[in-house]
């Protein structure tokens, strides 16, 4: 589905990604993950060919992105920025999640099913003004335009910085659950409990170099690499870390909750 | 992204004038092209903003500027030899339209005029910090603060503007406008609904600025606040007396038949 073949880059003189490669399947769910300035979003930009790779080769379906125009690729691949105003351009939510369906498609009964569904599937009211609505709404129309189009792969960059909790669930909620129907997702986050919730497939850049790639879980039980990659691992991975033995694969309050149960009834067992 | 008006730091001879003889030099330069209509004079001038450019160690800057403005003086060049009408044919086409030497003539002086005025300004806001550049105006031009800062503030947000406009288009192509493209027409034709989310960002970023300005006491400050102060030298009477040369040059310029 996505191949990278030592993929290099420079924006200037100096390399920005330096001899990447990795296979990302259909319906996986992957994380890109890194200190700020490692070259995440740039690769997310060479994903859908809004930067083509100095050497080495980026293919999507079989389509090498070098030949192939970004609003062509935009077909299969919807990608979602931080920063939602830069993408809506339209004055009602209807127009907005209009505009991207009408670049893409002809049949007009086929457009407005699909907008249908998705203002239904969103809690849209089809009449609203985007710029009044809230940041983390705004992200949503965003993401909904995207969305409508039923693009088999999403790429989100930074999808829920600087939203709330709720805002932020709303938003990977509707990825989990486009990724459940099928949908191809890649996504750069800085919060590792949200890439712990979602993501199966974790890929972490450092100096523009891919230095780990692996199953979530497996990838933040490797402490050098999160140390070398500067990132903190979720707290009940690093509590259950210190621990030590018989606490290996507890990430969660929940799994730290039940383990915890378990040995203190265990314990109690022994004591009677 | 870089812009052609952000500050490039250096400890070359122009970049220790004083910022008031770089601004004179750069706008002297200007007033030069456009009072000669002599086609070597003008191509001198272009020459010595590239000799300009090197000397502030901004060659690079330098060659990119005349890369771009030599793209954009094709269709001034285009338009001006079709709409000049006087002097000898050299070419009949259909439609009436004709190509005259007068009308190559005052096309090529009009290009070189364009790429020699723009080059010096461009240059100099390269190695003159907005700082220097909006305290001169004030301390030394009396130009009252407020205008100065609204001035260099514009300036400033010219890249930013820029670099902005560059991210929308990325959003934008990455949800399948055509903008691409390489047909110019197609391309003008779908930024143009694009202006709006430019313009939303622009105001929240003039409002932000103007607010952070004003809660600092920006309508307390006086031509007195200025806390640099600015010295002329023996350099700078050399740049300056350099300059006046240039000018009248230009105007004997148009006296000598080549
Ligand atoms: N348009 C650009 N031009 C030049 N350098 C850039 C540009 N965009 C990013 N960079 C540089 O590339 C490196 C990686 O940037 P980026 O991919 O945005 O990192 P991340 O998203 O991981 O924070 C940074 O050092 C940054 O300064
Ligand atoms: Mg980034």
């Amino acid at each position: 589905m996505i191949r990278l073949q030592n993929v290099c880059f420079n924006y200037d003189r100096d390399r920005t990604l330096t001899d990447i490669s990795f296979h990302i399947n259909k319906g996986e769910f992957a994380a890109i993950i890194g200190a700020n300035g490692a070259g995440k979003s740039t690769l997310c930009r060479l994903l859908n060919g809004l930067l083509k790779p100095s050497s080495g080769s980026v293919e999507i379906n079989g389509l090498d992105t070098g030949h192939t125009k970004s609003s062509v690729l935009a077909r299969q691949i919807g990608f979602l920025f931080q920063n939602p105003d830069r993408q809506i351009c339209r004055n009602t939510v209807a127009e907005e999640i209009l505009f991207g369906l009408e670049l893409l498609y002809k049949d007009r009964e086929f457009i407005a099913e699909r907008l249908e569904k998705v203002l239904s599937m969103f809690g849209f009211s089809a009449e609203d003004n985007p710029f009044n609505l809230s940041r983390g709404e705004r992200q949503r129309l965003a993401l909904a335009s995207l969305i409508a189009v039923e693009p088999e792969i999403l790429i989100l960059d930074e999808p829920t910085t600087g939203l709330d909790y709720k805002e932020c669930i709303e938003i990977m909620e509707i990825v989990r659950e486009m990724n459940k129907k099928g949908t191809t997702v890649i996504m750069v986050c800085h919060d590792m409990e949200v890439v712990l919730d979602y993501a199966e497939r974790v890929l972490v850049l450092s100096g523009g170099k891919l230095i780990a790639d692996g199953e979530t879980r497996s990838v933040f039980c490797m402490n050098d690499v999160l140390e070398q990659a500067s990132l903190i691992p979720p707290q009940m991975a690093s509590l259950a870390g210190r621990l030590g033995s018989g606490f290996e694969d507890v990430f969660t309050v929940e799994e730290m909750t039940e383990l915890i149960l378990e040995k203190s009834n265990e314990k109690r067992r022994v004591e009677v | 992204m870089r812009s052609f008006f952000d500050y490039i730091p250096g400890n070359s001879f122009l970049h220790r004038l004083n910022p008031l003889s770089r601004i004179f030099l750069s706008f002297m330069i200007s007033i030069a092209c456009f009072s000669s209509k002599s086609h070597l004079f003008l191509l001198l001038m272009i020459l010595l903003n590239l000799v300009l450019a090197a000397l502030a160690g901004i060659l690079n800057r330098g060659m990119e500027l005349l890369k771009n403005l030599s793209k954009f003086s094709v269709f001034i060049f285009v338009l001006q030899v079709l709409f000049v009408r006087r002097g000898e044919v050299l070419l009949e086409m259909p439609f009436n339209i004709i190509i005259t030497e007068d009308g190559i003539s005052t096309a090529i002086i009009i290009v070189l005029r364009l790429i020699g005025a723009t080059m010096p300004l461009a240059l100099m806001l390269s190695i003159t910090q907005m700082n220097d550049l909006s305290n001169i105006l004030v301390v030394k031009l009396k130009i009252p603060y407020k205008y100065a800062f609204a001035f260099t503030t514009a300036l400033r947000f010219i890249p930013i503007f820029a670099s902005e406009m560059s991210a929308i288009i990325e959003a934008q192509v990455s949800r399948g406008v055509q903008l691409d493209t390489k047909n110019i027409f197609k391309k003008t034709r779908l930024i143009l609904p694009l202006c709006l989310p430019l313009l939303i960002t622009s105001m929240k970023k003039i409002e932000g600025s103007a607010i952070s300005a004003e809660i600092r006491g920006f309508y307390l400050r006086t031509g007195e606040s200025c806390y640099r102060k600015y010295f002329i030298n023996w350099n700078d009477v050399g740049v300056l007396l350099f300059a006046v040369i240039l000018f009248i040059s230009a105007v004997f310029s148009n006296n000598i038949k080549l």
